[in-house]
């Protein structure tokens, strides 16, 4: 004991609380500022993701969906690469440990960002990107990484897309005029007989509840492949939610937010194969169906509106 | 989502759950040591002063058991990942940081600084992205201290010993104006700051009890409680 070091005076310990003091104060600011720059992140990430909306439910103009979805991610992209650079300028805030210690703080924003770099590849490409790609979206332009990607993070990004799309395709079917494009319809199809389905029950329920649908033709595409790939997150995320307390409760919003979609989907597949009835006649119907699911009316008003402000309130 | 996604993100997570698992194994082993040293260390409470050395003789081995712990971790943590498991095993170390610096103080009446803690600890610098004392855990070991000595001032008047309460309260009010110089954000560490005034009063007042009916020698000491009086 008698090699160690020890404090005696007042001074000296006052000495030595004064390196904390800057210790703990530079922790602190930096603290601060990270929760700062994660605030800045999801704004306009937000903004990305209301632009990727306004897109494709605006863009009345173009004959093509999938041109439109392109024209949108084109544009998100633009927008995405200045979050990618709000992420390079905090860079040196968090090199080597202190990634960890700042993680709680950074999440936010780096969730949101997940949400909007999905939405625009998924519109893109038309499918989940994949952890790789969103590192990779992250790292400074010699390869190395900002910092490393949590997958706890990355997980429940997507799962907040999931609500995302929700929205979108409940707006997608109540668009008027027949967006349907054979060619897309046969690619859906397609993947569905490839056992894009797992055999789980969840998405084999979605894919009976669509299958009709596309069969008569009547939903159009993004719709259908909303279905496909909420059904598909909700099955591998199912997997995943012991690992995290947040995921569980995301989980619960991605299966409101399939089970809204099947509702729209049954709907029309219900009464569209009663009468036939000009595609004129149907968007009416539609129309009405998509208010009522998102306002809480027909079936169960009350259980489904306390529903939706679950969900509306998880999402805040 | 494509099937090579899954799988990575499946090895990941198992990945940490492997570590998480052996952490935790460790981690208990850390507990049950700093447990039994606090069990020990409870008896300076009953212990009269010619006799404590020989209970800290007692205590070192155990405490000293605490460097095997740390090494272990150390070995078990990736590189850059000290603040992302961290949180598993504060509390035992805050235990440990509290252990050492009760003994240091018991034998040597001083402040043990944070690298002296590490070093007992067998905390290496080369690991401080892995495994390390951070100025929080100590600071909280510093608190569970101040908390300790203010009952062993009490208890040590019953055991006859007079002077004692007078040195702890030196030392504690030097530690307390060593925290009065901190910007503490309102977190555990600032809580358990302000609890710190229920010690020193409590201090305070032993030492008052003590010097009003002179049962404390020296004139230094009386000094000190008119001035803690005042």
């Amino acid at each position: 004991m008698s090699t160690t070091d020890s404090l005696s005076s007042r001074d000296a310990i006052l000495a030595t609380f004064d390196h904390f003091r800057d210790e703990l104060d530079d922790h602190n600011d930096r603290r601060e500022r990270l929760i700062k720059s994660s605030r800045d992140i999801t704004n306009a990430s937000k903004k990305v993701i209301f632009l990727l909306h306004r897109i494709m439910t605006e863009g009345d103009t173009e004959a093509d969906d999938r041109a439109l979805a392109l024209r949108a991610a084109a544009k998100a992209r633009d927008k995405l690469r200045d979050i990618q650079n709000m992420f390079a300028a905090v860079r040196g805030e968090v090199v080597g440990d202190r990634f960890w210690r700042y993680q709680k703080n950074v999440s936010p924003g780096l969730q949101e960002y997940i949400e909007a770099l999905s939405f625009a590849h998924y519109l893109e490409h038309e499918n989940m990107i994949s952890y790789d790609e969103v590192q990779k979206t992250l790292c400074a332009e010699d390869g190395t990484p900002h910092f490393p990607l949590p997958v706890e993070d990355y997980l429940l990004g997507l799962s907040d897309l999931t609500g995302e799309l929700m929205r979108f395709a409940i707006s997608s079917i109540s668009r008027r005029g027949g967006r349907l494009k054979a060619s897309q319809v046969c690619t859906f199809v397609r993947a569905c007989r490839a056992g894009q389905y797992n055999s789980l029950d969840l998405s084999l329920c979605s894919a009976i509840a669509v299958r009709p649908i596309f069969d008569m033709g009547l939903l159009s595409f993004p719709c259908t492949s909303f279905v496909r790939l909420i059904a598909d997150v909700s099955v591998d995320f199912e997997g995943w939610t012991p690992f995290f307390r947040d995921l569980r409760k995301k989980q619960t919003v991605t299966s409101q937010s399939l089970e809204k979609i099947e509702d729209v989907a049954y709907a029309i597949a219900v009464r569209s194969s009663e009468y036939d009835i000009p595609p004129e006649l149907l968007d009416d119907i539609v129309e009405r169906t998509v208010t009522s699911s998102t306002y809480g009316g027909t079936y169960g008003g009350d259980r489904k509106r306390r529903r939706i402000d679950d969900l509306d309130g998880d999402e805040e | 989502m494509d099937t090579s996604n899954v799988e990575l993100i499946n090895e990941l997570l198992d990945k940490d759950v492997e570590i998480r698992e052996k952490i935790k194994d460790e981690v208990n082993e850390f507990d049950k040591k700093t447990r039994t040293l606090c069990g020990l260390l409870n008896k300076i409470h009953s212990t009269r002063s010619e006799q404590i050395p020989s209970l800290l003789n007692s205590v070192r081995p155990v405490l000293n058991s605490c460097q095997d712990t740390s090494a272990a971790l150390a070995a078990l943590i990736p590189a850059n990942q000290f603040w992302r498991w961290r949180d598993m095993w504060t509390n035992s170390l805050r235990s440990a940081v509290f252990a050492a610096t009760l003994m240091h103080y018991l034998e040597a009446g001083t402040l043990l600084t944070l690298p002296s803690v590490s070093e007992i600890l067998g905390i290496k610098d080369e690991w401080n992205d892995r495994f390390a004392l951070s100025a929080e855990d100590y600071l909280h070991g510093l608190i569970s201290l101040v908390n300790e000595l203010s009952r062993l001032a009490v208890n040590s008047v019953t055991l006859g010993n007079f002077e004692e309460p007078i040195k702890i309260s030196v030392f504690v009010k030097d530690v307390f104006a060593g925290f009065a110089m901190l910007n503490l954000k309102n977190d555990a560490l600032r809580r358990r700051y302000d609890s710190l005034k229920y010690d020193i009063k409590k201090i305070e007042e032993v030492v008052y009890d003590v010097s009003l009916r002179k049962l404390a020698p020296s004139t230094k000491t009386s000094d000190e409680a008119q001035h803690v009086a005042s």
